[in-house]
């Protein structure tokens, strides 16, 4: 029974230490982060890796001493990818910490929270969401997209394949699931197509979790595309769509946006994933850049045991940079740190060197439309640049 | 200990809450309710008109499933449908909520009335999967008929407002979720008092010796349908209103599953189940969350299996509540309802 008392007592005193620790931290002032992460749920496959890039980032920030005489905390909470859980998550942490910054999980938790965050929040709101409905500043003036909306990457794929038509016309087909997500990019598509002479043969629509693709693939036969373009998918039905468009004989080469050009896809594919090409707009793990080389540094420091970082990490990572650069911004500019001041700093970006993480960022509609093409490398298992930095005009 | 308790009427008799401790405790209720924004953060106000909106959409399924025995997996499908009528009849036609919310209802009613004919001919699980296919149905509608529905995208609704007063913070639109939900519970606790809710219950039990006895089984089951989308959709109105925003993911298969678990774990065929049961789903798992917030200052290191730990957790509860209290929350209240009936004395 001693021994348990000692423990206690241990654990008491480590508390205190602990209080105290924190307490003496507090000289700086705070900057509070709050996010609400969707770490569990049907996103889980990227939440934790959000996360993870979006706090490791700020710590770093923190480390480096990026923001002069701040110190940014970042508060996190799990919403299990469900609307109603994130709206209350957001409201409890605006009333426990008041932060200044808030990362949503969805785009529907971005709808959701826009008339609130317009009248009474006022925060500066980033996102998992890539929406394009969110980058609109008349609307959802606090909230902003990491990055190119759907509509962008499309376009920069639409861009490229203008640039690399095969036999005369490019053709080209979407292959999209009836999700929000899937549909989100698809009308704007079409006519930026048009616009580039781009003709489309055919759209094809499926669910998120499609098993039997057979009679897709067909369609696709039927309609001889150059180009065959996936949105609203994550891996299924990618994979299965490759493997009996190759059996079929069906010549073309297959696209995606951001969620599917993670290695992940590499590896479920195999030899499949040869000639498989997608837009990213950020770069890979493996690329020799010195944002991404800060990044692998900091995560051998930090996370000894990782070996490899999907692209939502970067992703998460890039969030940060953003809400720091914005920060510095005001910081800069000797105003308060507001949502106010905050967004107005974001508006400001123009050409900002982000260290060869993604190309030149400059904040238009609350969004940076630039991207690069990349191809997969089946021998290394990794994804190569096919274009330079793609800006969208 | 209650004592002297007589009836010296009929109507004392016939009274929905007729002992002064329940009468007791519905004022306290009442004043529990209405104090509970003033000294609850914008937070678990919030929560509390989640579950305000459910509760009602949990007693419509109650209504069909736990008294009249007609089980639905479509029940979300009907929240939708009111959702999306309040909607289009708050931003098309410039309804105020007072007529937009019970749009919602009819519009569920209506589709109820038909989903339910299915009914007659078929029950148990071949109903439940009828009832499926009715909430997959939906689900694409909402999708897809973009010119009404705004398609996947949805519609945007503002603030509901009452003669100028507007419901656009938390507490406001607490005051009008709770005083909607109050209303369709004591009309749902009234409606089994009544020949109709009678004659639910008789099909439930029996639906042959029912129809014996002179109910008439299509009318009833139709009727239970119909009152039980009402629920629902009024349920999905308020939630336009609450969320103010509708989209065809508001409503997956997945809510509606919930709704079974919440009329499951609170006891089928009671009213004071059913808020038990919408209370206990809804607010559990944030609870649950809660304590991972608190692991996580502890030991950050441990989050990544505390955070699915959490419905893991939930789904161990709920099936203990089944093993242990088949009856749901509503038998365990029952029961400490009784023993404090005699207190201090034995049996």
């Amino acid at each position: 029974m001693k021994t348990t008392k000692r423990t206690w007592r241990l654990a008491i005193a480590a508390l205190l230490a602990l209080g105290a620790a924190s307490a003496r931290a507090a000289g700086d002032e705070e900057i509070r982060i709050g996010a609400c992460q969707p770490i569990t749920g049907r996103f889980a496959f990227a939440g934790g890796q959000l996360n993870a890039g979006l706090g490791d980032y700020l710590a770093y920030a923190n480390e480096q001493g990026l923001v002069k005489g701040k110190k940014l905390v970042y508060i996190y909470e799990d919403t299990g990818y469900d609307t109603e859980r994130a709206v209350a998550t957001f409201k409890k942490m605006m009333a426990q910490h008041s932060p200044v910054i808030m990362y949503g999980e969805s785009t529907g938790q971005g709808k959701a929270i826009a008339p609130e965050l317009n009248s009474r929040y006022k925060v500066l709101y980033g996102s998992t969401s890539f929406s394009s409905e969110l980058a609109d500043p008349k609307n959802h003036p606090y909230s902003f997209v990491s990055g190119p909306t759907y509509s962008d990457q499309f376009g920069i794929l639409l861009d490229y394949i203008a640039k690399h038509p095969k036999k005369g016309k490019p053709k080209v087909a979407f292959f999209y699931s009836d999700t929000e997500f899937g549909k989100d990019p698809i009308p704007w598509a079409k006519e930026r197509a048009k616009a580039l002479g781009i003709e489309v043969v055919a759209e094809i629509v499926t669910k998120v979790a499609a098993v039997d693709v057979t009679t897709e693939v067909l369609s696709l036969k039927k309609a001889q595309p150059d180009y065959v373009i996936f949105q609203g998918y994550v891996l299924a039905p990618i994979p299965e769509v490759i493997r009996a468009a190759r059996d079929h004989g069906v010549d073309a080469t297959f696209m995606s946006t951001f969620w599917s050009m993670d290695k992940a896809i590499i590896d479920k594919l195999g030899p499949d994933a040869e000639g498989y090409m997608g837009v990213n707009p950020y770069a890979y793990w493996w690329d020799e850049a010195p944002a991404i080389a800060a990044m692998r540094a900091y995560n051998k420091k930090v996370h000894p045991e990782v070996t490899y970082r999907p692209n939502s990490y970067i992703q998460g990572w890039f969030t940060g940079m953003i809400y720091v650069e914005a920060i510095r911004r005001v910081v800069a500019a000797k105003k308060p740190v507001t949502g106010d001041t905050l967004k107005d700093a974001l508006a400001t970006i123009k050409d900002w060197d982000t260290g060869g993480l993604t190309g030149k960022v400059t904040f238009v509609s609350n969004k940076a439309a630039v991207g690069r093409v990349y191809k997969a490398n089946v021998q290394k298992a990794i994804f190569e640049p096919a274009s330079d930095w793609i800006y969208l005009k | 200990m209650r004592i002297g308790d007589f009836k010296e009427s009929y109507a004392a008799d016939e009274a929905l809450f007729r002992t002064p401790t329940a009468r007791a405790g519905l004022a306290a209720l009442l004043a529990a309710l209405a104090l509970f924004p003033l000294v609850a953060g914008e937070y678990l106000v919030y929560l509390a008109n989640l579950v305000g909106v459910l509760a009602i959409g949990a007693l419509g399924l109650n209504i069909l499933t736990g008294y009249t025995g007609q089980i639905s997996l479509g029940h979300a499908a009907f929240m939708g449908i009111g959702s999306y009528a309040a909607a289009v009849a708050q931003t098309r036609f410039g309804a105020p909520f007072w007529i937009a919310v019970p749009a919602g209802g009819l519009a569920a009613c209506a589709a109820g009335a038909v989903v339910g004919v299915p009914s007659l001919r078929i029950k148990g699980l071949y109903l439940a999967i009828a009832t499926l296919a009715a909430q997959v149905i939906f689900e694409w509608i909402f999708t897809n008929w973009t010119g009404v529905t705004g398609g996947i995208r949805g519609i945007n609704v503002a603030p509901a407002s009452l003669l100028g007063f507007r419901f656009d913070t938390d507490v406001r639109t607490y005051y009008l979720v709770t005083a909607v939900a109050a209303l369709h519970a004591y009309a749902a606790a009234n409606l089994f008092r009544t020949r109709i809710g009678r004659a639910f219950v008789a099909v439930r039990d029996r639906d042959l010796s029912a129809e014996l006895m002179g109910v008439n089984l299509f009318r009833t089951k139709i009727l239970a349908f119909m009152i039980s989308s009402w629920y629902a959709g009024i349920a999905g109105g308020l939630f336009v209103y609450f969320a103010k925003v509708v989209t065809p993911e508001s409503f997956p298969l997945t809510l509606s599953i919930q709704y079974l678990a919440m009329i499951i774990v609170g006891g089928l065929g009671t009213i004071q189940g059913t808020l038990y049961g919408t209370v206990f789903v809804t607010l559990v798992p944030e609870a649950l969350r809660s304590l991972t917030q608190v692991a996580q200052k502890i030991s950050p290191e441990a989050m990544s299996w505390f955070h699915p730990m959490k419905d893991i957790l939930f789904g161990a509860m709920i099936v203990g509540f089944l093993v242990f209290e088949p009856h749901g929350l509503a038998e365990i209240a029952n029961r400490i309802r009784r023993f404090f009936a005699l207190w201090p004395f034995p049996k």
